[in-house]
């Protein structure tokens, strides 16, 4: 079965089943699982991907799953989610055997980090790469594509349209926000692919 | 745990009195150099920053370069999660508390300021604001380990963040993480930071 892959530039980040609905609501067909316990809302969650919402997972952060085989086996077969985000790239290249696309998070916190976590990006290439906080990305996008041409999406400390449109703007694909108020902005401004 | 009450008198003396003196230096010139590459070293030791940061160098070569920083009336930090070959552990912190005679020590871990705390070096703890997940722990590290300075990164958060972390530690604050151009040091020293902290060489005065 192929997954559904991206609808749009913002992700809603979503956290237990109440911002889960609010997301699918207002018609989003893509989410972000930022934390929370997914298995506390794996019900709905299934549900959604099985109505080909694309549901992308941070496992950096999601609690009740291990960083594991099992775990990636369980959130791409039984769940039929679209793709996970981690740190870790060992983690990643297991989860591309699933079939899982595979989002690289990188921190942008100093210079030096941000050099380390580009230098930990693994073959096979991630999907994406997730930069946090996106609101650094405007500053550090030239530093990105001097080493990477893989999309960019920002996720943390976004709150506002004006951030969000920042972040698109230096060339980010995706942004993600946990603000109910800036999906509603987006939801117009959605673009299908 | 180790909390202030519970250091010695002696301790806390001779930490405080080398953090009064180094925001006084910071009053006059607000700005820490951070060592990524040796080869920057002799511009930050020529220039006027009174502290210099060592994010990098590996930890059993350090001594002459931290020497070199004293000798020109500098302090200098090591960044101990960063640094290679040393353990992240209290014999790490005492290596470079006792054998190397480092100012202070820079970590994100809290167990670690309460070594560095132990050992009679400054403290400094970084906080790493990624998402606002990140800022509710990192509170509560800075609650629980009572650094000496705080240091918030990266610096385009530091607007978004300064009032919440003011309101609840009265802890003086350095801001780093991509500060490159001279608005944004201006921006952060605006905000109340005491000072900030990069390895943009022009930004050395």
């Amino acid at each position: 079965m192929r997954t559904p892959g991206l609808f749009g530039a913002m992700l809603p980040a979503i956290r237990d089943s109440n911002t889960l609905h609010q997301a699918l609501d207002l018609g989003y067909r893509q989410l972000l699982v930022e934390r929370g316990s997914l298995l506390a809302m794996v019900g709905p969650l299934a549900a959604a991907a099985r109505q080909g919402v694309a549901i992308f997972v941070n496992l950096d952060a999601v609690e009740g799953l291990a960083a594991d085989s099992a775990a990636l086996a369980f959130v791409a077969t039984d769940l039929g989610f679209s793709g996970v985000l981690s740190v870790k790239p060992h983690i990643l290249k297991d989860a591309s055997r699933f079939r899982l696309r595979t989002i690289q998070r990188i921190h942008a916190l100093d210079s030096t980090g941000l050099e380390t976590g580009l230098n930990s990006i693994g073959q096979p290439a991630p999907y994406a790469i997730a930069i946090a906080p996106a609101v650094a990305i405007p500053q550090v996008m030239p530093i990105i594509r001097d080493s990477t041409n893989v999309p960019v999406w920002g996720t943390g400390f976004v709150t506002s349209a004006a951030q969000a449109a920042a972040v698109l703007a230096a060339g980010a694909d995706v942004v993600a926000s946990a603000e109910l108020e800036l999906w509603r902005e987006f939801r117009d401004a959605r673009i299908d692919d | 745990m180790a909390t202030r009450a519970m250091t010695p008198p002696a301790r806390a003396q001779a930490v405080d009195r080398s953090v009064a003196r180094l925001f006084e230096a910071f009053d006059h010139v607000p700005v820490a150099a951070v060592i990524r590459h040796a080869e920057d070293l002799p511009r930050a030791l020529a220039s006027q920053v009174p502290a210099i940061f060592f994010v990098r160098a590996p930890a059993f070569h350090l001594g002459p370069l931290v020497w070199a920083v004293q000798a020109r009336g500098k302090m200098a930090f090591v960044h101990i999660d960063l640094i290679a070959g040393l353990g992240k552990d209290r014999a790490g912190i005492a290596f470079l508390a006792r054998e190397i005679g480092v100012n202070g020590i820079i970590t994100s871990h809290s167990g670690l300021v309460a070594a560095a705390r132990a050992e009679r070096v400054i403290a400094v703890q970084r906080l790493l604001l990624y998402d606002d997940l990140g800022l509710r722990s990192a509170m509560a590290a800075v609650e629980h380990a009572r650094p000496d300075i705080v240091e918030v990164q990266p610096a385009v958060i530091f607007p978004l963040v300064a009032e919440q972390i003011r309101a609840r530690h009265p802890v003086p604050i350095i801001v780093g993480g991509f500060v490159t151009e001279p608005h944004q040091r201006q921006a952060a020293l605006e905000r109340g930071a005491r000072a900030v902290s990069t390895s943009t060489v022009s930004l050395w005065p």
